[in-house]
């Protein structure tokens, strides 16, 4: 049995965060939108570990969420910094690597 | 007892090492010292086995010291070749120069790098004994460039004198051509014989090249280059002259028992193979005709005291080339050997003069200088004796046989004869010119003559005396050299011998008539012929030639790469491979603006294309 319909959500989710990171300018939706990502990777993952009748996908789309979690630690944190240096979240601002 | 000769190549090289080490921290007496004894020390050694050769068999050893290259079928030792021939030669080198090392002692003295001269004369010693020690042609090109290298080092010894530099880069450069043709011509013996120690290619050079005579004839001309190179002979011979700018016995030693002698060598040496190709010989005779005569009207009018023996050497040399062209070996090596006794002496005198007068060299500045330097006069005098071939005299013995040969022998005749003899006549006038306007008459200088002191008289008079008795043992000498190389025996007429008593004589009054007596009549000639004494007096010009020849267009061609084809070619596209990868960087900096936005969208552009090339070419595939 195929769950078509899981992937084609996973695949309109994952477009949603990519779109949403392209677009958005605030750092925290920004974040949100990669969350999006991850977590339509993770539900593709169930999606087929069912189909295919094999733990594998769900002990990955584990190890993406702990990935997840300690990843939403370290830009939070990196976030924070910035804007007590530049007094601003706007990612567009933020340019001092470019060549 | 052999292995004594080792000492001839240990001592020089030691001298040379230590002296070189010092730096200048030795003083005169010291370095002197260590100089003069290294070449005793291998002249003792060369003496010691010259006794033990004539005593014992006169068998040539071959003293091999180890085996220095194996690969495949080719086998090089390092190895010594003592026989007749190499002992000879070992007692020119060595003996002549341990005599010019003592007298250098005092001649250089007060110089600033007095060790430095010292250690190059050993050097150039040590090069000179691989030269002729040599079992091979490999250590033979080795000595053969390292004598040229030497040479460099003590023309060019006055390294503040521009001209001396010069001189030093034109010998350096004229011996360079001789090396290429030597280190050619070996090749060629080497890819036809398969070996390179003489025992083998001058064994194997008839079968081996029975089916190939060009090839041969090529390897005998390109080996000649080098004999011409070295020895100053036409075309080659324009380096000789100028190398006169070193300190005097450097020309001493280079011109009169060493390098130029090596030329000769080599030919007697291979004369084995040297005589399978006629045509050759021929060449040798010709050239050494020419050069002879030439150096000898250019001698004629030369004012520098040792230019004018300098160009004697080049004539002296052409002789040795018509005795060895003509198959007369052992006639060639003796006057070679009668040669350096005397030259070295007129060279040497020739120096005590110029120390007596502080460094005046011109002799249109000397004159009467008979009764100030009475033992330097007479000194000079039996060197000029010798040199003419006055009866008696060391010079006599030799060059009158090769004048006879050259007229008794297949190849000779009266053409051969006529420019040998007349050569002989022009030596004596310029010998004897050399000496009247030096020592007879007023002196015309302005430094105050004085006589030299006993360091450097007591090499003259040892010269002296070998200038005088060294043409007597002929016969045995011959003998000796019939060992290791085939030796024909002089022919003898009556008629011819009259005739080159009598030519001398008449050299030396023609002379006299022209330089002391009749100078204004001298004068008057030379005004009358002014174009032929400018061309001699321009050697023929010979350098304006080179120089137009081979010199300006070179320096044009440099000039054009140095100028034209670097800058605007080379640099240009060195510059176009910056300046493309400045562009390129460029335009990739542009794309890297910092922003994370954009990142993100090549990041996802890319993760697009890797992904849909994934998903095409399996589509490629399955179809």
């Amino acid at each position: 049995m195929v769950h078509l319909e899981i992937q084609v959500l996973a695949f309109l989710i994952l477009t949603i965060g990519i779109v949403g990171f392209l677009v958005r300018k605030n750092p925290i939706v920004m974040f949100m939108s990669i969350e999006l990502m991850l977590n339509a990777v993770n539900l593709s993952l169930i999606g087929f570990a069912d189909e295919l009748k094999s733990v594998d996908g769900q002990i990955f789309s584990l190890i993406v969420m702990t990935v997840a979690a300690a990843e939403v630690v370290v830009g939070l944190a990196i976030i924070v910094v910035i804007f007590r240096v530049k007094k601003s979240t706007d990612v567009d601002s933020i340019d001092l690597l470019k060549g | 007892m052999k292995e004594l000769i080792l000492f001839t190549l240990i001592a020089p090289i030691s001298g040379f090492m230590i002296l070189a080490l010092s730096g200048n921290s030795f003083s005169e007496k010291k370095a002197g010292l260590i100089g003069s004894i290294s070449v005793g020390i291998a002249f003792l050694a060369t003496f010691i086995c010259l006794i033990d050769l004539v005593s014992g068999s006169h068998v040539a050893k071959t003293l091999t010291l180890y085996n220095w290259v194996s690969v495949g079928n080719f086998n090089l030792n390092v190895s010594i070749l003592v026989d007749t021939l190499s002992i000879v030669m070992l007692m020119i080198i060595n003996g002549v120069g341990f005599v010019i090392h003592c007298y250098s002692v005092e001649y250089m003295h007060g110089e600033k790098a007095y060790s430095r001269f010292f250690s190059h004369m050993n050097l150039f010693i040590f090069s000179m004994n691989v030269l002729v020690l040599s079992a091979d042609f490999f250590f033979l090109i080795v000595g053969w460039a390292l004598v040229g290298l030497s040479s460099y080092f003590l023309i060019g010894f006055y390294t503040e004198k521009h001209s001396a530099v010069l001189a030093a880069r034109k010998a350096f450069v004229m011996n360079v051509i001789g090396d290429v043709g030597m280190l050619v011509g070996a090749l060629i013996l080497f890819q036809y014989i398969g070996s390179v120690t003489y025992a083998d290619v001058f064994s194997k050079a008839g079968t081996a090249f029975a089916n190939d005579n060009a090839a041969l004839a090529w390897a005998c001309s390109l080996l000649l280059i080098g004999a011409f190179a070295k020895s100053a002979q036409f075309p080659l011979h324009t380096w000789l002259p100028d190398a006169m700018e070193g300190p005097t016995p450097v020309s001493a030693l280079i011109h009169a028992a060493t390098m130029v002698t090596a030329g000769v060598y080599l030919i007697v040496r291979c004369h084995v193979i040297f005589e399978l190709v006629p045509n050759v010989m021929e060449w040798i005779v010709f050239i050494g005709i020419l050069t002879s005569f030439m150096a000898a009207t250019i001698g004629l009018v030369k004012y520098d005291i040792k230019r004018v023996i300098a160009y004697s050497t080049m004539s002296q040399l052409g002789y040795m080339f018509v005795a060895a062209g003509l198959g007369y070996y052992a006639l060639a090596i003796f006057h070679l050997m009668t040669h350096a006794f005397f030259k070295a002496l007129l060279f040497l005198s020739a120096g005590s003069v110029i120390h007596g007068l502080n460094g005046e060299q011109d002799i249109r500045k000397m004159g009467g200088l008979k009764e100030k330097m009475p033992v330097t006069f007479y000194c000079f005098m039996i060197g000029s004796l010798a040199l003419c071939g006055f009866p008696l005299f060391s010079g006599f013995y030799s060059k009158e046989a090769i004048i006879t040969v050259s007229f008794m022998s297949e190849q000779g005749g009266y053409c051969l004869w006529f420019f040998a003899i007349f050569t002989a006549f022009l030596t004596s006038v310029y010998t004897f010119r050399n000496v009247f306007l030096t020592f007879w008459g007023e002196y015309r200088g302005s430094e105050k003559p004085h006589e030299s002191n006993y360091i450097i008289l007591v090499p003259l008079i040892i010269l002296a005396l070998l200038a005088i008795i060294g043409g007597y043992w002929k016969s045995g000498f011959s003998e000796f050299l019939s060992y290791t190389v085939k030796v024909i025996e002089d022919p003898h007429n009556t008629i011819l011998l009259i005739i080159g008593v009598i030519v001398p004589l008449a050299g030396i009054y023609t002379a006299y008539q022209m330089f002391v007596v009749n100078t204004k009549q001298t004068e008057a000639l030379r005004e009358r012929f002014r174009p032929l004494f400018d061309t001699l007096q321009e050697n023929y010009y010979f350098d304006l030639i080179y120089d137009m020849v081979f010199v300006k267009p070179v320096k044009m061609v440099g000039y054009f790469l140095g100028n034209i084809f670097e800058p605007k070619i080379v640099d240009r596209l060195v510059d176009l491979a910056g300046e493309f990868a400045d562009f390129f960087g460029q335009e990739v900096t542009m794309k890297q603006d910092g922003k994370i936005r954009s990142y993100g969208l090549m990041v996802f552009t890319g993760a697009v294309f890797v992904v849909s090339s994934f998903f095409l070419l399996f589509h490629i595939n399955n179809f």
